[in-house]
């Protein structure tokens, strides 16, 4: 078993390194073997899942020592850990098949290839680690290949601003995860998951708000939440496969499911203080996407609400449940993102929404199965979005009705941006002329489609997962089937989904060049725009106060380090070799004299004449 | 031999020191070194010398005048003066040119070549076999090494590069 | 009075070959005579060492004679090889015509 865990992992890897080391010219082969090695993977990982083997399923070895510490390598695989590599290993295959008709026209096929390969390989890491030095290595390279992907249009202005700005806000939150592991080294003398939740069963108190808080700045910034979100919304600069892969369906997810590895270090305060930026955060986002003009960027705030709601979840005690919306969020994400990848394709690469219209008529398997991810999301009744968004409002319901009143307002919001988006882009008329001349796509774009909307329509049956799938969900699932207040959960979900559509309607299903939003209410659109300052924040936190003290440290730098120190100790040494000048005459004459002078000086030294 | 300007000349009188050296070695009773001084010296290396002074026809240095021939024989007589007068003076002072037992350690001739002494010094080639192929087993490994070394070093020298003209 | 060969006069014959050589090597320019002069010089050391040795009644000295002889033959080859390389390329054997480094 352990063989093929291992496989599995370093497939990608020696993918990436052929690919991007001897396929750099044939984007044909790149990408043909990096599609072959993601349906190897999912083969792989079928086979570890559904093999009977002990669970968890705990391997480990020493990776490197120094004196008496060790670093360990290994795997922990758990039912969440199951359920995250399916999901994984599934949608990133169906990602790569979408990417051979998205990238088919693109020249840098091998390296847009190589760096998925790359990123298939650090995330099946964080995925199977089973310590904390571990997850945060592979914590780098998905933040690594992220950047990567983000630039692969390197020569546009925007991409680039934008995988530098991912990289740095990763960078600040990494910081405060990586001093978190420290602390728990410090307090706990393990990284290990499992001996982690032994002594954290055994002496609850040794858990700190302050240590959890720092390890969850990992998940704050990896699955974009306040205040560490603004990296997220500027990285749709990149493929919207990418966008679909990284940026919806598994990375983000990841920081989600990090929380859920290490849940047993977390103290009241801690999850209170979570749930409630969570929360927050799926109101913040749902204001921002209401607004924005870019498809991409409107499913970018809608995966940071969405993510809210996971955070939320866990937040309120319920891990099982958070790991159940993050399973279909990511099915349903990663369709609508290939959705609006496969509208982007057909119409040139336009992404306002405001320029397309009547796409319905040309593009129906792709309108059709936007429209199952839309409802989705929406929480309409019976689909997969239903139930795990309402089992987080009824759970949120029954233990914190603040929270619960910010999430059902962000519900609402939810379906209002939805059905926006889906009435403008494909109702009404086309209006420009590439929306005109759109085309559906190929299969090769369509097929990952509808294998998305299947499992986006029934993914939220939990009786329909194996075991070896759910049996993380179980537990806490059934605790929300017990929770009273079902009725009148069924009544408000409905009732906020009705609500969305209905605004929509009215509001946008016939629309013309302009949002009817900035007409009607200017002063909440433009608010709303803006959201809320946070980047013209950091910008004047950048300006007014970073800059002028690294302009301090590096006059400090010019006047010490290189005034002093590398300056003097040059002159030092252009002083000896002044001196040393002086002894090149250039007649090998000269030489031997000095040769023999210094031959009869030791030779007196010797004797004792001289010295001594 | 360091006065004179002429290679040829300086080399023959190299040779007479090398061989006057190899007479001396003859006196310290170690007459294998004096053979191997004789024919590894005044045999070999001169002989290349003198090949490769011919090979390049180099001249006299620049300098000074030379002796005219009247100088010169004024002075080779003075010289011969001297020389026999040294020779006298030496013959009549020495009663012997052999090493004074009571100055000199006596020489120890054991039948294995002293190898059970250490390496005394001995007069038999074979006390030297014996110490090069113990005591000194890895010098005279190095030193075999460093005389391939060379030779591969000077086939490579002596090949024809080209030059300058040849690359243009 | 009678004189007797003592390891001092081998001594003194000795320095004076080095300084012979010695003095060669610092008055003469053309490389051939230089290398000459370095044979001397080495011989001069011969002498001293065979000396020791036969003093100390110890054949050590007479080995590194041995190792001198093999150095030097290996040296003379090498450096007459360099040699007529570099009178390919200058058409000189005077030391002076050789320096590039300087001027």
């Amino acid at each position: 078993m352990i063989s093929i865990a291992l496989s599995m992992l370093f497939l990608p890897l020696l993918s990436a390194a052929v690919t991007l080391l001897f396929l750099r010219k044939n984007g044909n082969l790149a990408s043909l073997l990096s599609v072959s090695t993601a349906g190897g993977i999912l083969v792989l990982a079928l086979v570890l899942i559904f093999s009977d083997n002990p669970v968890p399923l705990a391997w480990d070895t020493t990776w490197f020592a120094m004196g008496g510490w060790e670093l360990r390598f290994g795997f922990l695989i758990d039912a969440p850990a199951k359920l995250l590599l399916f999901i994984v290993a599934f949608v990133g295959f169906l990602i790569h098949i979408f990417s051979l008709g998205y990238m088919a026209d693109d020249p840098a096929r091998p390296r847009y290839f190589g760096g998925l390969s790359i990123f298939m390989f650090s995330m099946l890491g964080i995925t199977l680690a089973d310590n904390l030095v571990m997850i945060f290595v592979f914590w780098e390279l998905v933040g690594f290949s992220s950047y990567l992907l983000i630039a692969h249009y390197f020569k546009t202005d925007e991409a680039t601003k934008a995988s530098r700005k991912a990289f740095i806000v990763n960078r600040v939150g990494d910081f405060g995860f990586l001093i978190g592991i420290v602390l728990t080294y410090w307090t706990y003398g393990t990284l290990n998951l499992s001996e982690l939740a032994d002594l954290a069963d055994f002496s609850p108190n040794l858990a700190t708000t302050g240590l959890c808080l720092a390890l969850a700045c990992g998940f704050v910034v990896k699955s974009a939440q306040f205040p560490l979100h603004v990296w997220l919304p500027d990285a749709m600069a990149g493929p919207t496969p990418v966008s679909a892969l990284i940026h919806a369906a598994t990375m983000v997810a990841a920081g989600v499911y990090l929380l859920l590895r290490i849940d047993f270090l977390f103290t009241e305060e801690a999850l209170g203080l979570i749930a409630f930026l969570g929360a927050a955060m799926g109101l913040y986002a749902g204001f921002c996407a209401l607004v924005q003009r870019d498809v991409k960027k409107i499913l970018a705030y809608s995966t940071l609400s969405q993510l809210g709601y996971m955070a939320a979840a866990f937040g309120l005690g319920a891990p099982g449940v958070a790991l159940f919306h993050l399973t279909t969020h990511a099915f349903f994400k990663a369709l609508m993102f290939l959705g609006s990848g496969s509208v982007i394709h057909a119409c040139h690469h336009e992404q306002d929404i405001f320029n397309y219209g009547g796409l319905r008529k040309r593009m129906p398997i792709t309108a059709l199965t936007f429209l199952i991810g839309v409802l989705a999301i929406s929480g309409v009744n019976f689909l997969s979005g239903y139930f795990s968004k309402d089992a987080i409002l009824l759970w949120a319901y029954n233990f914190n009705m603040p929270i619960f009143v910010i999430l059902y307002a962000g519900a609402i919001l939810t379906s209002i941006y939805m059905f926006r988006l889906y009435f403008i882009t494909f109702e009404g008329k086309a209006r420009s002329k590439y929306a005109e001349d759109a085309k559906e796509n190929s299969f090769l774009m369509t097929g990952p489609l509808l294998v998305l909307a299947v499992f986006s329509v029934f993914g939220g049956y939990q009786s329909l997962y194996p075991d070896q799938l759910g049996a993380y969900l179980g537990p806490d699932l059934s605790a929300v089937s017990l929770l009273p207040h079902h009725m009148w959960m069924i009544v408000l979900g409905t009732s906020a989904w009705i609500i969305g559509l209905l605004v929509a309607k009215t509001l946008f299903s016939k629309v013309l060049q302009d949002d009817p939003l900035a007409r009607r209410f200017p002063a909440f659109y433009e608010l709303c725009r803006s959201k809320l300052f946070f980047d013209e924040i950091y910008q004047i936190y950048l300006s007014k106060i970073q800059d002028p003290l690294a302009r301090f440290i590096e006059v400090m730098e010019l006047l010490f380090i290189s005034g002093l120190m590398v300056r003097g100790a040059a002159g030092v040494a252009a002083l000896f070799s002044m001196l040393a000048k002086l002894c090149y005459v250039g007649k090998i004459h000269a030489y031997a004299f000095w040769f023999i002078l210094g031959t009869l000086g030791f030779l007196f030294y010797a004797a004792g004449l001289v010295g001594n | 031999m360091v006065f004179s300007r002429h290679p040829v000349s300086a080399a023959m009188f190299m040779i007479v020191s090398l061989v006057g050296v190899a007479a001396l070695f003859v006196l310290l009773e170690s007459f294998f070194l004096a053979i191997l001084q004789v024919l590894v010296y005044a045999g070999a290396v001169m002989v290349l010398f003198l090949f490769i002074i011919m090979l390049l026809d180099v001249g006299p240095e620049a300098g000074k005048r030379k002796l005219s021939h009247f100088k010169t024989g004024i002075f080779g007589i003075l010289a011969t003066f001297l020389l026999v007068g040294i020779l006298l003076i030496l013959g009549n002072s020495y009663d012997s040119l052999a090493l004074d037992q009571s100055i000199w350690p006596e020489l120890s001739e054991s039948k294995d070549g002293g190898a059970s002494q250490g390496l005394p010094f001995s007069t038999k080639v074979s006390s030297f076999g014996y110490g090069l192929m113990t005591k000194y087993m890895l010098p005279i490994q190095v030193s075999g090494f460093m005389l391939l070394a060379a030779m591969v070093g000077v086939i490579i020298l002596s090949k024809k590069t080209p030059s300058r003209e040849d690359v243009k | 009075m009678m004189l007797s060969v003592t390891p001092q006069h081998f001594l003194i014959l000795s320095f004076l070959l080095v300084g012979i050589g010695f003095l060669g090597l610092l008055i003469r320019r053309n490389v051939l005579l230089m290398l000459m002069s370095l044979e001397l010089m080495l011989n001069g050391i011969n002498v001293a060492l065979l000396t020791f040795s036969r003093v100390g009644g110890n054949l050590d000295g007479g080995i590194f004679v041995f190792f001198i002889m093999t150095v030097a033959a290996a040296e003379v080859a090498v450096g007459l090889a360099l040699l007529v390389a570099l009178y390919k390329k200058r058409n000189s054997v005077l030391s002076d015509d050789m320096g590039l480094l300087k001027n």
